[in-house]
């Protein structure tokens, strides 16, 4: 240990010279000033965003700052994110025919419950004046019959049977 | 102006802030006699902003973060309990924001030297360095100031900060290792690798002296 002390005497010197250097003549004379009316002016309180989390979160801060230290791992998460965005894409757009099925079966089912609806419940269509009342509000205003004789899917009934 | 840290000396028997003890001016700021912390001000500016101008080799972000520095301490000083000196936890402060900055700074450094002193030419190793017929003395204090600067801005922010605080401002490894909440171990290895890596880099400098 003694001989890199030794090693280090040459450069000591070397770094003696920092301690030459000085601020402008008279920096010091409206330092404390400053910090005074800065603290004056409600700065003390104040204190950013970035030091309320570290305060509240530091756990966060540590997290954000391996990012800051390797960009890489950011990219990393990127390009992953894409390619999961990418493959959501690709697999969405080839749907097995099964599903296909299903899907056109639940069509089917919801046009034929539709028009049982319709039968069911003429006369309070027809008292109602041609509009549904119900509780739904996106259905409320529909109006029942259409032009063409088709039943309004959307078309719910509304039961009143007492309690 | 001297850089170089030494004890806070206090001048007794008086009721005026100047001649207080650090104790009692931390007491009476903290009630917020803002004439007592500028007292505190005052009595540390010097080396606060000396640390910090080391460590950026920036004048302008050396007087920023100092300010910063002062204006944080009063806010924390509710939560200070006293378990290290004022001294010492408003370096702890002042050596974190730095931290921080140089951190988000990144690589992009921009020097803002301050003057050499007159007492730099008179420095009997400094005029050893440019008395020689060597390549140091062509270039002058200056142009050395500059290659130091450099150097010591491509050691990491760890590795600067205990140069810094144990060759330039005089510090001893105890108190760097309170300033850094790190022991004095750590300390010990991070200065020895932060020198190396100092003397690789100023080689053609070094061997001169």
């Amino acid at each position: 240990m003694k001989d890199n002390e030794q090693n280090f005497t040459e450069l000591k010197k070397l770094l003696k010279l920092k301690q030459h250097e000085i601020p402008p003549p008279g920096y010091f004379n409206h330092f404390s000033g400053d910090v005074i009316s800065r603290i004056r002016s409600g700065e003390a309180g104040a204190s950013t965003f970035a030091e309320r989390l570290e305060k509240q979160a530091p756990w966060l801060m540590n997290f954000l700052h391996i990012f800051e230290a390797k960009p890489g791992i950011v990219g990393g998460l990127a390009t992953s994110l894409c390619l999961l965005l990418l493959l959501g894409v690709v697999f969405t757009e080839n749907t097995d025919p099964s599903s296909k099925n299903i899907i056109v079966g639940a069509e089917v089912a919801s046009q034929s419950s539709a028009a049982t609806v319709a039968v069911t419940a003429p006369n309070f269509v027809a008292n109602s004046g041609g509009i549904q009342a119900t509780t739904n509000p996106a259905v409320s205003l529909q109006p029942v019959a259409t032009l063409f004789g088709q039943a309004n899917p959307l078309l719910q009934s509304a039961g009143f049977s007492p309690r | 102006m001297n850089m170089i840290m030494s004890e806070p000396v206090a001048i007794p028997d008086s009721n005026s802030p100047a001649g207080m003890l650090e104790g009692d001016l931390v007491k009476r700021a903290r009630r917020g006699d803002l004439k007592a912390y500028d007292e505190l001000v005052q009595r540390y500016q010097q080396r606060i902003y000396a640390t910090i101008y080391h460590m950026t080799s920036n004048h302008e972000d050396a007087n920023d973060l100092a300010q910063e520095s002062f204006i944080k301490a009063y806010s924390a000083l509710p939560s200070f309990k006293g378990g290290s000196t004022f001294y010492t936890w408003l370096y702890r402060i002042a050596v974190n924001k730095t931290i921080n900055f140089l951190k988000q700074r990144k690589n992009k450094h921009h020097m803002s030297l301050n003057d050499l002193d007159f007492n730099a030419e008179n420095d009997p190793d400094l005029v050893a360095l440019i008395s020689d017929k060597t390549p140091v003395q062509a270039a002058g204090l200056s142009e050395l100031q500059k290659k130091l600067n450099e150097a010591l801005l491509k050691l990491s922010e760890p590795h600067r900060t205990v140069v810094v605080l144990h060759d330039v401002q005089g510090q001893s490894h105890e108190e760097i290792a309170e300033i850094l909440g790190c022991n004095i171990g750590t300390v010990r290895s991070r200065l020895f690798y932060a020198r190396q890596q100092l003397q690789g880099f100023l080689a053609e400098y070094v061997k001169q002296i």
